[in-house]
């Protein structure tokens, strides 16, 4: 296990500052991610999530403690640590093609095997049909399909999803997830990805960091053993494996535990 | 079926047609109705103008109705060589304008991409923005004297601080996310504002252009009645001395128009220029 570690995260601090002496946001946090794992940061609203995922984007900085992936430590944002955000970014001025070939574009791929790379990815998330098109014709699911396909076609380390799928509506979401699964088995990729929806944590991980509320800390960190081994490929599979009820019922008490201590607090 | 889910017969709905008011809150209203109206409010205004002229209200020197200003208008063209009077003037405000966006362009986006470029003009600018352009002629007349290098000097400060300033707020507005996108796809500074940053803000910068390009026809007008020898407003200027108020609303009218074909070129250019963006706003 120690030897596939891909990302390493060790005693993250990080705080805010503010007039009143700072907001502390995340308090000693260490994890791991490894290779080819989809690791999903789970927790209530205001664990830091998001910002642990930024720090490991290099768009944040952490107050104390170090960051590595693949043994080299991270400093600032790269190309390595691709990165899809919960708002719509593709690129308005730009078609479908042209937004999924700009960050190979940036890295100076020479055209054709841009152009390869861009076409493969853009099949994976089935928008070939849509290459030419621009975004203000395509519906939000899609929007997300081509900031995916932007960020791999780009070949990053590390894929960093910050609730990619939040501002879609429920049936999409489904699929969208569906289809990230699908793209895990054909891609040999790494996933960081955060969310608070219980259902989608459990469907993606393989792995769950929950983190619990101010400051952000980490309170366990939930290996899925009822899925090992289990083929899931739709939402359907998952609620009727023997082991998931379980494992929602634990996680909710994990957030309730976590409302209740904010209300006595 | 169960019974929670059985269907309700449906309602006989009373008169399902919605019917048309003419006041309704923030409601469309068909195009027909749109052109009708903004056809009627210029007749409207063309017969109380020549009703005015024929009630006798005012000496009809003063107040030609408009027919007179037609005339007046096509003379001015035909004999007095109006159209040299007009091109001086459009050639002002245009190279004018062209300075103003070479400077105000970059340095707004500057400002609205990095807070430290925004920290060192922002009081520089924001005082100027504060200072009535006209208020400078009777300096620029003495520096410059009445040529044309003191219009376009007018021209120039009246309009670059609110350009600059409308620049870097609509640069400002680029989604974070957008540009956190190419950083993290590997994008440099330097790439990222290429990239990103301008292909962002350049419609809202079109739109800036737009609107200040209309301020700038007003400075125009101001510049040339104070000191010309050439240009609409030196036009109407001479016109005043003899009495040819016919001639100094033609030249009004004259203004008006150029500003309107202006202001629908820019907005076709930006329609075209920029036809991925959503809607035309």
């Amino acid at each position: 296990m120690q030897s596939s570690t891909i990302l390493s995260v060790q005693n993250v601090c990080k705080t805010f500052p503010t007039r009143g002496g700072g907001v502390e946001a995340l308090r000693d946090v260490s994890f791991s991610v490894a290779r080819n794992e989809l690791c999903v940061l789970l927790g209530p609203s205001g664990c830091g999530k998001s910002t642990l995922l930024n720090i490991v984007a290099g768009l944040h900085t952490p107050t104390s403690g170090t960051l590595s992936l693949e043994g080299r430590p991270i400093h600032g944002p790269a190309r390595e640590r691709g990165m899809v955000f919960q708002s719509y970014t593709s690129f308005p001025w730009l078609t479908v093609l042209e937004n999924v070939e700009y960050g190979v574009k940036l890295n100076g791929i020479p055209k054709a095997e841009r152009r390869e790379r861009a076409l493969h990815y853009i099949g994976l998330v089935h928008l070939t049909k849509f290459r030419d098109s621009y975004p203000k014709t395509l519906s939000g699911g899609m929007k997300q399909r081509v900031a995916i396909a932007r960020t791999l076609a780009n070949a990053p380390e590390i894929l960093l999803m910050d609730e990619p799928y939040g501002a879609l509506d429920a049936e999409t979401r489904w699929h969208m997830q569906e289809m990230l699964l699908d793209i895990m088995r054909t891609t040999q990729t790494t996933i960081l990805l955060v969310t608070h929806d219980i259902q989608e944590a459990i469907f993606l991980a393989d792995r769950i960091v929950f983190l619990s509320a101010h400051p952000g800390r980490l309170k366990t960190i939930l290996e899925l053993d009822f899925k090992k081994g289990k083929e899931i490929r739709s939402k359907e599979d998952l609620v009727e494996l023997s082991g998931y009820p379980e494992c929602e019922r634990e996680i909710m008490q994990l957030m309730r535990g976590e409302a209740k201590q904010e209300e006595d607090a | 079926m169960t019974q929670a889910l059985r269907t309700l017969p449906a309602t006989r709905a009373k008169d399902t047609r919605p019917k048309l008011r003419i006041f309704e809150f923030k409601s469309d209203i068909p195009a027909s109705w749109r052109l009708t109206l903004g056809v009627a409010v210029w007749i409207l205004f063309f017969a109380i103008w020549q009703i005015a002229a024929w009630s006798g209200v005012m000496p009809a020197i003063l107040l030609p109705g408009p027919g007179k200003v037609l005339t007046a208008l096509y003379t001015l063209f035909a004999e007095n060589g109006f159209l040299g009077d007009v091109m001086v003037s459009v050639w002002r405000v245009m190279f004018s304008f062209a300075l103003a966006c070479a400077v105000a362009v970059p340095l707004g986006i500057l400002m609205g991409a990095f807070k430290s470029v925004e920290a060192f003009f922002s009081p520089f600018v924001s005082a100027w923005r504060y200072l009535p352009a006209p208020s400078f002629i009777p300096l620029l007349l003495m520096w410059f004297g009445a040529g044309d290098a003191q219009k376009l000097a007018l021209l120039f400060i009246g309009v670059i601080w609110f350009l600059i300033t409308l620049i870097a707020d609509h640069t400002k507005a680029v989604p974070k996310d957008l540009i956190n996108t190419s950083v993290t796809l590997g994008g440099s500074r330097w790439q990222v504002l290429r990239t990103v940053v301008v292909p962002a803000a350049l419609p809202n910068i079109v739109i800036a252009m737009r609107q200040m390009l209309a301020v700038s026809w007003t400075y125009l007008v101001i510049a040339e009645i104070t000191a010309a020898d050439a240009g609409i407003g030196a036009m109407m200027m001479r016109a005043k001395r003899f009495l040819h108020v016919d001639q100094i609303m033609a030249g009004i009218l004259v203004i008006g128009l150029l500003g309107l074909i202006f202001d629908y070129l820019l907005r076709a250019l930006h329609r075209r220029a920029f036809q991925y963006l959503d809607e035309y706003s």
